[in-house]
């Protein structure tokens, strides 16, 4: 506890600087000294969370896949393949303004700017000789921003994707302790009548997010080679019939994506589509390219079991198709293992769940149909990979469909002219 | 340090350190991708089947079968056994061996004698196997008939399993592609007769007797999976 004393042996100091010259009241405020340096050290966690989070949005800047970091401990080991982690920041809620600029704007990077700045302003609070009720009130005023972002977040992330990253998990506790901590050294720090500089601390805030958004946008690595796409369809005619069409918004510009029913990129990429509106800027048709080797003489390895049959219940049931690849993706995995251990068993499941595949899936019919789709694939020497995506005639780059969907979408439908003045 | 110096020098490091890992992560992301080829760029291309018994040898000749025989061109014109044998310029045996690998793609379609009519086993064993095409691009009848008989009636008698199979085909599945697809030979009992050995091949009459006859009166059917 400072002694009155000890607070007016500051005299000189005190008249120099804005933030302590307010006029403690009796009882002093070293109490509230380690709740500080606990909202320091969480804000400095916050900050390694969402620092890590933004370097792996960054690094997919380069249209690559990568490993990401996925882990509760900051700095572990980052990992492939899919996960909640990579779900969520491939989702359309990870980024901002995703139609303007390549992947948008990240925000995992605001949170690196405002945890960044928590954690200066705590250190600074923590390491002010006096401190009183009105210095740990801006702490609580400014941590009730992260914590609003955490509600909202965490409804988006468990409620509209689907999927909880581990490091936004790390961003949502430390929101969370960190407000409580404030709100402690809120209680503990002492009564004042001064009044801090809340506009001067507000706007050290602000000039964090605007430098750290402002090196972002400056920095960001450029490509618009791709929007001119990857290839074009040679045979785009459709004289077996195997094209779903799946519809769209009306007046949507023409477009068709090969997809494989149980392939969770396709899940995700379809996902994106939907949450971002571009669905309804298409008239969708799907091609089935099921990555299965009991149809698909392109593999030496199933990649995604039992994908053949949904494909030929798809086919069987053109009508039926959107809502059975609707239920495919819900039951993915399922699906998968139930193929694994016996193929006629989910090919039943199958037919249950859609009794008017019953008669069809199974038959020769069916499987010429899956043929016949693999075919045009073949026909159009696609690369034997799903989800692609084609806009008109061209051919969505492959590192285009995931953080880059919208904002290359957007620019293909609008034309080359318009492309160029992309980020 | 006054507590003004203290603040500006924390405010200074608080901005600093992410402003600077931002650059960081930016410079190594844009280097990345000046040095990517594209996300596909390895990425192997769907393409018809080419089995690895697909030797240049046995695509020369299917080459040489099915162009003459108007495969490549218009579609289903066939060929009579002096065609093949022209084309294919070697003696039954050798063309018969070419099939070998083959043996868990091919199905023999058994008629009775002097008949033409396909029976049901006969129907379901051709659906299954035009429903196995996978990754081929062509589907051969080779109809046969046994010695039995004048040599010009057995040739118009192979013709007409043959053209049964294809008829069979057209009905059932109504292909558009079936034209370009399908290649007929006729043999009659001239060329490549079939020995008693295929008879453990996989035949639409399972059971029952099976001699070098009952399997010569047939039509021997199977997806080629060579890109010829």
């Amino acid at each position: 506890m400072a002694t009155r004393e000890g607070r007016l042996g500051l005299g000189k100091n005190q008249l120099e600087d804005d933030d302590d010259d307010d006029f403690p009241s009796k009882g002093g405020s070293n109490g509230a000294k380690p709740f500080l340096w606990a909202v320091a050290i969480v804000a400095i966690a916050g900050a390694v969370f969402a620092g890590l989070s933004t370097a792996d949005f960054i690094q997919h800047l380069d249209r690559q896949v990568h490993s990401i970091h996925c882990s509760f401990i900051p700095g572990a080991a980052k990992e492939m393949g899919e996960s909640g982690c990579r779900t969520v920041m491939m989702s359309p809620y990870s980024s901002l303004f995703r139609t303007s600029m390549w992947g948008g704007l990240p925000i995992s990077l605001l949170a690196f700017a405002v945890y960044s700045y928590l954690a200066y302003r705590s250190i600074d609070f923590a390491l002010k000789k006096t401190l009183v009720k009105k210095d740990t009130l801006f702490l609580v005023i400014a941590f009730s921003l992260p914590l609003l972002m955490t509600v909202i977040y965490f409804y988006v992330s468990t409620q509209l994707v689907g999927a909880v990253c581990k490091l936004c998990v790390g961003i949502y506790s430390t929101s969370v302790i960190g407000f409580v901590m404030a709100l402690l050294a809120y209680v503990k720090s002492d009564q004042s009548m001064a009044s801090p500089p809340y506009v001067r601390w507000f706007f050290e805030g602000v000039a964090y997010v605007a430098v750290l958004v402002l090196v972002y946008l400056l920095a960001a690595p450029t490509n618009d080679k791709t929007l001119e796409g990857c290839g074009t369809l040679a045979k785009k005619d459709d004289p077996n019939q195997i094209l779903l069409h799946f519809g769209g918004g009306r007046g949507g510009s023409p477009a068709i994506a090969v997809l494989d029913p149980l392939c969770p990129a396709c899940k995700a990429f379809d996902n994106r589509m939907i949450v971002s509106g571009l669905r309804d800027k298409l008239t969708m048709d799907v091609v089935l390219f099921p990555l299965d080797k009991t149809c698909n003489w392109n593999l030496k390895e199933s990649l995604h079991p039992g994908a053949c049959a949904v494909s030929e219940a798809m086919l069987c049931s053109k009508d039926e198709a959107p809502k059975i690849l609707d239920w495919a993706f819900a039951n993915q995995e399922s699906l998968i293992e139930d193929a694994k251990a016996d193929e006629a068993k989910m090919r039943a499941r199958i037919t249950e769940k859609f009794p008017s595949v019953r008669g069809c899936l199974g038959t020769a019919q069916a499987k010429l149909k899956v043929t016949k789709s693999l075919k045009w694939a073949v026909a159009n020497a696609l690369p034997v990979l799903t989800p692609q995506l084609f806009i008109g005639d061209r051919r969505v780059c492959d590192e285009d469909t995931d953080l880059g969907l919208e904002y290359t979408v957007t620019a293909m439908l609008a034309g080359p002219r318009a492309a160029k003045g992309g980020h | 340090m006054s507590d003004n110096a203290r603040t500006l020098a924390l405010m200074g490091v608080g901005l600093a350190v992410p402003t600077l890992l931002v650059l960081m992560w930016m410079g190594t992301a844009k280097t990345s991708l000046a040095e990517s080829k594209g996300a596909a760029s390895g990425v192997a291309i769907a393409q018809a089947s080419d089995d690895t018994y697909c030797t240049p040898a046995l695509k020369q000749i299917l080459r040489r079968v099915a162009g003459a025989c108007g495969l490549l061109q218009e579609g289903g014109r066939g060929c009579k056994p002096g065609d093949a044998k022209n084309v294919a310029a070697m003696n039954g045996d050798d063309f018969n061996a070419l099939f070998l690998p083959l043996k868990h793609r091919v199905k023999i379609i058994q008629f009775d004698a002097e008949q033409t009519v396909l029976d049901d086993g006969a129907t379901s064993t051709i659906e299954k196997a035009w429903a196995d095409q996978q990754g081929a691009s062509f589907f051969f009848v080779v109809a046969r008939a046994s010695p039995d008989g004048a040599a010009d009636k057995n040739q118009a008698l192979s013709q007409a399993r043959a053209e049964a199979v294809l008829g069979h085909l057209t009905t059932k599945f109504q292909d558009p592609d079936l034209k370009n697809e399908v290649g007929l030979l006729w043999l009659g009992e001239e060329y490549a007769q079939l020995s008693g050995d295929f008879c453990d091949w996989q035949r639409s009459r399972v059971g029952g007797e099976c001699t070098a006859k009952e399997v010569n009166r047939s039509a021997f059917v199977a997806w080629i999976d060579c890109a010829i």
